[in-house]
C-alpha cells in the first residue's frame, strides 16, 4: 500500500534520550503489564480489546492462557501476511507475555522452534507460564535486546515483532541484527508504529512519549 | 531498512491502534498507526 506521507523513525536517535534511562523506563512500564494488565493505567489497549482492534482471529487465540491473552499490547497484527511454516524457525523480539510467539510455535509445529526474546525479566516469567500452562514446548524465552539478539547468525527463517521497535533508539543498529539472525532469503514479519507528522526534537527526547 | 539490505518491502494496511485508549490523543497529534509490514532478506 501507499504509505506516503507516513514516516517511520529510521535514525538513530541515541543522540536525543538517554538510552540507558529508556530502557530502564520500557522495563519498569512493561513489567507494570506483566503483573497487572487488566487494571493498569496504560495508554495502549491491552489483551482482548487489542487483538480485535488489530484483527487477529479468534482461532488464532483458541486455546491460550487467558494471562497470554491478556498481557497482550501489539500495534498490529504481524501475521496479516500470513502464519509461519511448518517446521520454521523463527524469533519474536520483544514477546512480551508471549502470544505472538505461542502463535508461530503452533503454527510451525513439532520440527519448528520459536525463540522469544524480551529484555524485561517479568515479561518472560510470565511467557514461560504461559507456554507451560498452554503446553507448547516448541518455544523458549530468552533475556535479550533487539540490537543484540541472543541467536546464531543465520538461524532464522523469519523474525516477527509486534510494538516493539518503535521503541529502540537506534533502529538502524536492529535492524542490521535483525538481517544477521536470518538465514539469506528470510524474512520479517514485522507490526509497529509510524507517524504521519514530523516529531519535535523535544518530544523525540522526552522517554515519556517514548513510553506514550 | 533497505539501507541494511532488506528488499521487497511492503506495507499493510494501517490500523487505529490507539483508538479509544488513553493515548488516543497524543496518537492523533502525530498521526500514529500500527502497520504491519514485510521485507526480505536477499538470497
Amino acid at each position: 500500500m501507499d504509505v506516503r506521507g507516513a514516516r517511520m523513525e529510521t535514525v538513530a536517535e541515541d543522540e536525543l534520550v538517554d538510552v540507558a534511562a529508556l530502557r530502564a523506563a520500557v522495563q519498569e512500564h512493561y513489567a507494570e503489564v506483566a503483573h497487572d494488565p487488566v487494571g493498569g493505567d496504560f495508554h495502549f489497549h491491552t489483551g482482548r480489546a487489542a487483538t480485535d482492534r488489530l484483527g487477529y482471529p479468534d482461532e488464532l487465540l483458541d486455546g491460550l492462557p487467558d494471562a497470554c491473552v491478556e498481557a497482550f499490547a501489539g500495534v498490529a497484527n504481524p501475521f496479516a501476511w500470513g502464519l509461519p511454516q511448518p517446521s520454521e524457525r523463527v524469533v519474536d523480539i520483544g514477546s512480551g507475555g508471549g502470544l505472538d510467539a505461542m502463535v508461530a510455535a503452533r503454527a510451525v509445529g513439532p520440527d519448528g522452534w520459536v525463540v522469544g526474546v524480551d529484555m524485561t525479566p517479568a515479561m518472560l516469567e510470565r511467557a514461560g507460564r504461559n507456554a507451560r500452562e498452554a503446553g507448547i514446548d516448541n518455544v523458549e524465552f530468552r533475556e535479550g535486546l533487539a540490537e543484540a539478539l541472543p541467536v546464531e547468525d543465520g538461524w532464522a527463517d523469519l523474525v516477527v515483532s509486534n510494538g516493539v521497535l518503535n521503541l529502540v533508539p537506534d533502529k538502524v543498529a536492529a535492524y542490521g541484527e535483525i538481517m544477521r539472525a536470518l538465514r539469506p532469503g528470510g524474512r520479517i514479519q514485522i507490526a509497529d508504529v509510524c507517524v504521519e507528522v514530523e516529531v519535535p526534537r523535544d518530544a523525540r527526547a522526552d522517554i515519556d512519549l517514548w513510553k506514550g | 531498512m533497505e539501507g541494511v539490505g532488506f528488499g521487497d518491502l511492503r506495507f499493510g494496511d494501517p490500523v487505529d491502534t490507539y483508538g479509544g485508549a488513553p493515548g488516543e490523543a497524543n496518537a492523533r497529534t502525530f498521526g500514529v498507526h500500527g502497520y504491519p509490514f514485510t521485507a526480505v532478506k536477499p538470497g
